[in-house]
Formats: C-alpha cells, structure tokens, sequence
C-alpha cells in the first residue's frame, strides 16, 4: 500500500505510512479469525503474542511520534531500504 | 517471566518502532524473528504475528490519527479496499505456487524501493549538482 500511494498518487511519504498502518487495522482484524478458529487447531501462541504485545504496542507509540520528526527525503530512503531488503529476500529464499 | 519472555518483549518493541515509523503492520519483522529465532513454524509464526499486528496497529494508527498524519478518508478506502484483497489473495494463493507468488512479491518490492529510493537519493545530488542561484558577486557586472 505504501509504494502504491507515492508512486502513483503522488502521497507524501509521511501521509503513506500513516495512512498504511491505519488501514492495517481492519485487515488484521478481518485475517485473524482465519489462524484462530478455520485450522484444525489455532495457529496462535497467545502467551508469546502476549508479550510481543507489550513492547511492540511501546515501540508503535514511539515510531510513530518520530515519523513527524523525520524529513521526507530521508522517510524515502528508510523506506526504499527496508523494501529493497525484504524483495530480495523474497527473490532468494522463497 | 523467563528470558524467553523477555526477548520476545525486545522483538516485539524493535518490531513495534519499525510498524509505528515505517507503516508496515509488523509481520515483516515479527515473523522472522519467530521463525528464526525462536524456531516458530511457520504457519504458527504467521497467526501469532498476526495477532500482535492488532493492536501495534490500533496504537500505531491512534498515535498517527492524533498527530495528524492521516488523510483519515483514504486510509478508509484502503482499509476497506485492503480486506476484499485479502480475501482474493487468499484465494489466489491456494491456486499458484507460494514460491511464484513470493517472488512476484519480492519482485515488486525491489521496483518501489528503486523507485522511492533512487528517486529521493537523486533529488538530493541534483540539487548539490544544481544550486539555487546566489546573490551575484561583489563588483560582478
């Protein structure tokens, strides 16, 4: 959604990412039935999600007050860094 | 609380920064983290990061709201947009291979990242290569 956003709707970078994990929220929520109850057994380690919770809902309020605090140009970078690491990834190890 | 315990609260508050500044739901590092830290399969790896997501979004997406960084409508549309493609994905998955689908994927991403990227390095060095013109010298014509 984000590369969707800035290359063709010209968005600035701030407003994609923002504007991604907000729309994240209904798609998660709509996902997560499917890992819960459609497999034979639930596909969720509640006690370790339990505390990947409690730092990452931190880590979300922090990145998310640092994204005003960051200028686009380098928003873009750290953006076309992560996509690059995670397409080659895909490209390499399937 | 065990060490495992409390890795798993590091994981997820390096995730967590990742997802509130970059945008990304957080499955992209959490994931990982599961599957090779931590030994997680797969599939049980995928629905526990998934779980997680939820409300690293819902707080993510609350702090972006309040600090006005949303066009509130479109992130609207492609919420609603996003989960009829989710659902077809799913879909579409059953159908052709994972190891296509991911490589498409992968593919996709190597092209935005240029894109972006390149596109910000680029407008960087032009602008060294071609400054704002100056005040003309002192004693110039």
């Amino acid at each position: 959604m984000i590369p969707l956003q800035v290359m063709w709707l010209g968005v600035s970078q701030r407003h994609a990412n923002a504007n991604s994990l907000v729309a994240i929220i209904p798609i998660s929520i709509a996902a997560l039935p499917i890992y819960l109850f459609l497999h034979a057994r639930p596909q969720v380690d509640l006690h370790f999600a339990l505390f990947l919770i409690i730092g990452s809902v931190v880590g979300a309020y922090a990145g998310a007050r640092l994204l005003n605090r960051v200028p686009d140009r380098e928003l873009k970078l750290a953006v076309g860094a992560l996509m690059l690491a995670a397409g080659f990834k895909e490209l390499v190890f399937p | 609380m065990s060490w495992s315990d409390a890795l798993a609260v590091l994981s997820g508050l390096f995730a967590g920064l990742l997802s509130g500044f970059i945008g990304i739901g957080g499955g992209l590092a959490f994931v990982p983290i599961m599957t090779i830290g931590f030994r997680f399969p797969q599939p049980l790896a995928q629905g526990t990061s998934l779980a997680a997501i939820v409300p690293t979004a819902i707080v993510g997406g609350i702090t972006h709201i309040r600090e006005g960084n949303v066009l509130l409508e479109a992130a609207m549309w492609m919420g609603g947009g996003g989960v009829v493609g989710a659902i077809l994905g799913a879909l579409l998955a059953i159908q052709v291979p994972g190891h296509v689908l991911a490589r498409f994927w992968g593919a996709f991403l190597v092209f935005s990242a240029w894109r972006i990227g390149w596109g910000a390095l680029r407008s960087a060095t032009g602008a060294a290569r071609h400054p704002l013109p100056g005040p003309p010298p002192e004693g110039g014509a």
